[in-house]
Parts: C-alpha cells; structure tokens; sequence
C-alpha cells in the first residue's frame, strides 16, 4: 500500500520528466518529415499526414476492433509467458542442475527465428488465434525464462545466512531479502518480453491472420497505403511506449531504489 | 554577519584601489540598470505608439527591423555588459572587478551607441555600426578570460557572444546594402543565438540562485542543473534557427519547434529535487517561467508552422522575445539587485507584480492572432504593460544602486 502510494505521489515528477525524451521523439518526427521531403508520399508519407490518418482510423470502429484482436492475442500469449516462464525460471534458479539443463534448451528457443515458429505453428494450428498466440508464447517466454532463472541464481548466499541467523520470519526473509533482487531481475525480463510480444503479434499476424493489426498492415501493403501502414505502426509503437514508460518504468524505479 | 559576507563576494580581495568611486559606478551592473530600467519604459512606450500607428518614425523607411534590432541588440549588450561584468569576477576569483571610470566610459559607449540608433537617419548607418559592433567587440574581449579558460567551464558564453558578434556584422552589412540576406531574416537568426545565451547563462544563474535561496531558507537539498538538458535545449534552439534561416516555410521546421520547446521545458525538470518541493519558492517559479515562456514560443511556432498559420508565427515569437528573453532580463536585474547589493534575496508584492505584469503584457502581445479585432489596442497596451515592470524596479532598486552595499563591503 505504501509502496502504491509512493509511485503514485512521485509520478507526477515522473512525468514531467518526460519532456526531454518527447524532445528527441519530435526531432525525429523532424527528420522523418525531411525524409518525406526528399523521397516523396507514396515512399515515406509525412508525418503530419500519418496522424491525420491516425485521427481518422482511431474514429472508425473496425480499426478499433482489429486493435482488439490485436491486444487479445498479445496480452493472452505474454499472460502465459509471464506466468509460465517466471514459475519455471525461478524454480530453475535454485537447483543448479536445472539451471545447467535448461541453458542449451533455451539458447535453442532463442536462436530459433521467430517466422520458423510461425511457418511450423501455422501448419499445427492452421490461420487463427491459436497461431498468433503460440508463437508470442515462444518468442517471450525464453527471456522471461532467463531473467527469472538469473533472479534467483544470483540471490546472495551471504544474505541467505544472514537472514537466516537473524531468525527473520519467512515474510521479511521474503519481502525484505529475496524479493527486492529477485524482482531486479524479473521486471526487466518481463519488460523485454512485452516488447518482444508486441513486436511477434503484428508478424504473426500479417502471415497468419486474417483480421488484427498485423493483417490490415498486409491490406495495406497490398494496396500500397503507406499513410495507413505507417499509422498502424504508430498505434503499435504508441501503445507499447504506453505501456513501458507510463505503467512499467515508474515501479521499476521505485523496484530499484534500493541499488543506489 | 560573517553568514553575509557569504554571498557575492569573491570578488572582495581584488577590488580595485580607485578613489572615491561613487556608488554607481561600484559594479558593473549598477550602471547598467540604472539606465536600463527607463530606457526600456522610454523606448517600448515609443514602440508602442508607433505600431498602435500614433505616432511615426522613419528609421531608414524599415521601422519593424529596426525595433527588432533595437530590442535584441541594444538590450543584449546592456544585460552582457552587467552580467559579464558582475558575475566573471565572481566565477573567476583574481580577476578584478571593472568598476569606476573605466566602467564610465564603457556604459558611455553603450549609451553613444543608443543616441547613434535613434538618430540612424541623420548619422548614417555605418557610424551606428562601428558604435554598436565596438560595444559587442568589447564585451567578447571581457569575456576573454572565461573562453581562454583552461577548464573552459564558462567558454560556452564567450562562444555564444562570438557568434552574435557575427550575426550583428552581418546584419549591418545587410542594411548598408554589402550583403543580399534579408535583415529581418538576420534578426531572426539573431534571436535564436540570444536564446542560446540565455539558456547557457540560465544555467549558471539557476545554481548560484536556487541553492542561494535554499540556503537561506534552510531547505537541506542541493539544485543541479545538469548540462545535458541544457545541452539538448541549445542543440534544438540551434536547430531550429538555422533551418528557418535556410527553410522558412519547412513543415519539418514545425516538428523542430515542437522539439525545440519540449527540450527547453525539459530543463524545469531540474527543480523537482530529490527530498525537498521548492516549487512554491517564488524565485524558482521566476526562474521557471522564463523556461516556460521560451517554451511556448517556440512550440506555438511549430505548430502554426504544420497547421499553415503563417501569419501567426510572428506574434508567437514575441513569448520568446517579451516573455522569455524580457523575464530574464527581469529576473536576473532584480536577482543581482537584491544579492549583489549585499542583500538576502527577497520576494515580495513587487517582485511578484514585476513578473506577472511581464507575463500578461506577453500574452496580450503574442496572442494576437486569437484577437485579431483588438490588435492596435492590444499592440498598445501589451507595451504598456510590458513597462510596468521596469517602473516598479525603479521604485524598489533604485535606492540600493546607488547606495554602497547593505552588508558594507565594496562592490
């Protein structure tokens, strides 16, 4: 609860700070107008045209409802990541031989591209939800995977015995010792996986799918709408900043507080 | 006592063996100030009349370029020449304070080169040329020092006046017919080096004033006023005033705009402290508000600029130049004025007034376009306005320039 109140009393702080990361963001906005300029609409459209775009899908309900799709299949995949590979990564951190064995399986999850995933998962799955889904699930869940199995792998022996002889109760051994370095090592992983779950979703589906953003980037290539892909490719990135920097980086910092 | 003589007195050990200096001429900003304050009421209340189309002034038959030139470069080199010569023997112990009759004669050529642009269409314009760009000349070799600097802490300043200097010249070659760019063009190029060195100075001025007040208040955390923001600001300012000299009309000149005031605003993130709020210390929302009015300038320029309001950008610029840059060199007068007259620096019903008036005149002035059917009475009033400001800096400083310190060390 404290620690709720915290975040929320120094967001304001937060995000004012943000001012000067909305100033490199517009820069580049800048330099992605000089490239209109010298390449022309159909090979870059400006930008002040893609949010006008924008404005104009954001009003129409289909747009909305591929957005939908989109999000449901990414949040289902990442949920499952996330839960999975964070049980089985911090399971994994304690016994070294588990830890020894998974490496090689993992390095083989994530040297695997994920469009051989998609190839093999459309073949398995067909064209639908359980394609998309499967394969964000096995783009994500390796890193998750990892940073979970680090978290607890580098807990602290030293600190171990000293909560240990301080006769600490199992919720302060918890709350107080292993959490706060687990977590350092978790959130981020989970951070990752978003990125890599929102990148994965929009790839599956403009192979897989028929409806989601992925699918209407297609149409949009197909009918060469660069204005309309591009503003897809916004709304992806927008969300996905959202996401990162407005609800995940603000507990990360207050997370890691402690390093400093 | 001993806590008094804390503030603004390195330059103590070195002050010059001069008799009999009277008390105006004791620091260089006293002078300054003295003759700034009603020159800028004489001169806007001027201006004012002639936009509300009152009254008429020739000016070489280009009065707009004039005005401009008059309000960036007539004033910049009074504000240079106070804040140079009060605030290097600060930053610089050993060097001594240039004060007495030599500090006469220099204000004398400032005020020779003012007499020389008022009577431009008598005089000609190579004699306020040599006037003007001598003043600037001088001020550069001044601020040599800071620039020679081996750690070159302050050289950023030294470069900023050096690249005026250059603008200045070219400008005045413009107007004697040796250059083809347009000078209003120049001017606006102008304007943006002048931001660069307000930014730059800003940032000294933020350290020594915020911790200042801190101090004095007891407020137990230390301001930082980290180059990197200041640095991303000046790369956007800098930006953005060479593509409207080469672009104009560039839609991506929009976009830099926009960037140009986020990165400014970026730069009040620095007074959110770590433990303590100092939010509600009026001088740090002085010091703030000129951020923030140099912010909506340039943002508001963007936007017209991607929204085709061309006519607008012109007025959006006086939050830069009434609002911004007219803040700061408030602020910094009336900063100087309480501290280096040997005095704690005070908030109270003036300075609050000073600096809202400044901020109304500027919003009356640059929202025009938002009232177009009240413009010749808004050109008017917003100058009125604008002058207030100085009217009451004359009533609660005048008597500390020209008295010796409060806390009665030299200076």
């Amino acid at each position: 609860m404290k620690f709720t109140l915290k975040i929320l009393k120094d967001f304001p702080a937060y995000l004012w700070s943000g001012w000067g990361a909305i100033a490199s963001i517009l820069l580049f906005i800048a330099l992605w107008d000089m490239g209109n300029q010298i390449y022309g609409n159909l090979v870059l459209p400006s930008p002040l045209e893609t949010f006008q775009t924008l404005i104009a899908m954001l009003g129409d309900e289909s747009v909305i409802a591929e957005i939908k799709t989109t999000l449901y299949r990414a949040s289902i995949g990442f949920g499952i990541s996330l839960v999975v590979g964070t049980t089985f990564g911090l399971l994994a951190g304690f016994f070294a031989t588990a830890s020894m064995m998974s490496r090689p399986i993992v390095t083989i999850l994530v040297g695997m591209p994920p469009i051989a995933w998609i190839v093999l998962a459309m073949i398995w799955f067909g064209m639908g939800d359980e394609t998309v889904i499967f394969t964000v699930i096995v783009a994500s869940f390796p890193i998750i995977f990892v940073g979970s199995l680090q978290g607890t792998r580098t807990l602290d022996g030293d600190l171990k015995e000293m909560a240990r002889s301080f006769k600490l109760p199992w919720h302060m051994k918890f709350f107080d010792v292993y959490f706060p370095h687990i977590f350092s090592y978790v959130f981020p992983a989970w951070v990752s996986g978003l990125g890599m779950a929102w990148k994965i979703v929009v790839m599956a589906e403009l192979l897989a799918t028929s409806d989601g953003i992925g699918a209407s980037l297609a149409v949009a290539r197909s009918q060469l709408d660069t204005p309309t892909a591009l503003a897809l490719v916004v709304i992806m990135i927008s969300s996905l900043m959202f996401v990162e920097y407005i609800i995940l980086e603000p507990i990360k910092r207050e997370v890691e507080l402690w390093r400093s | 006592m001993e806590q008094e003589k804390l503030r603004a007195t390195n330059h103590y050990l070195y002050y010059p063996d001069e008799k009999d200096i009277p008390a105006y001429l004791a620091y260089g900003f006293r002078p300054v100030f003295l003759l700034l304050a009603p020159y800028m009421i004489i001169t806007m209340i001027l201006w004012g009349l002639v936009w509300a189309g009152i009254i008429n002034l020739p000016f070489m038959n280009d009065t707009l370029t004039w005005h401009v030139y008059e309000m960036i470069f007539g004033i910049l080199t009074a504000g240079s020449l106070a804040f140079l010569t009060t605030g290097i023997p600060e930053l610089f112990p050993g060097m001594v304070p240039f004060v007495g009759k030599r500090l006469k004669y220099i204000i004398m050529l400032w005020v020779a080169g003012r007499v020389s642009f008022w009577l431009i269409d008598y005089l000609g314009v190579y004699i306020v040329a040599a006037l003007n760009l001598a003043m600037l000349l001088w001020l550069i070799w001044y601020a040599k020092d800071a620039v020679l600097d081996k750690l070159q802490r302050h050289a950023s300043l030294g470069y900023a006046l050096v690249g005026i200097f250059v603008i200045q010249t070219w400008f005045f070659a413009s107007q004697a017919g040796l250059a083809s760019t347009d000078g209003m063009t120049i001017l606006k190029a102008a304007l943006g080096a002048i931001v660069v060195l307000i930014l730059l100075a800003l940032r000294r001025v933020n350290m020594e004033a915020v911790n200042e007040l801190m101090e004095d208040k007891g407020i137990d955390d230390i301001y930082l006023s980290r180059p990197p923001k200041t640095n991303l600001a000046v790369f956007a300012v800098i930006l953005f005033t060479l593509v409207e000299l080469l672009y104009p009309q560039n839609s991506a000149l929009g976009w830099l705009g926009l960037a140009t005031g986020a990165a400014i605003l970026a730069i009040t993130g620095d007074y959110i402290l770590k433990d303590e709020f100092i939010l509600n210390q009026p001088f740090v929302l002085y010091l703030a508000s000129i951020l923030v009015m140099l912010s909506a300038g340039y943002a508001l320029m963007g936007w017209a600029l991607l929204d085709d309001k061309m006519d607008s950008i012109n007025h959006f610029r006086h939050f830069i130049t009434s609002g911004g840059v007219g803040l700061a060199y408030l602020v910094v007068m009336i900063i100087i004025g309480w501290i280096h007259t040997g005095r704690h620096l005070t908030s109270n019903i003036y300075t609050h007034l000073m600096i809202i008036l400044m901020i109304v005149a500027t919003l009356m002035r640059s929202l025009i376009p938002f009232f177009e059917e009240y413009m010749s009475e808004l050109y008017l009033w917003s100058s009125i306005v604008w002058t207030i400001p100085f009217m009451i800096y004359i009533k609660v400083f005048y008597s500390f320039l020209l008295s010796p310190r409060a806390d009665g060390i030299k200076g």
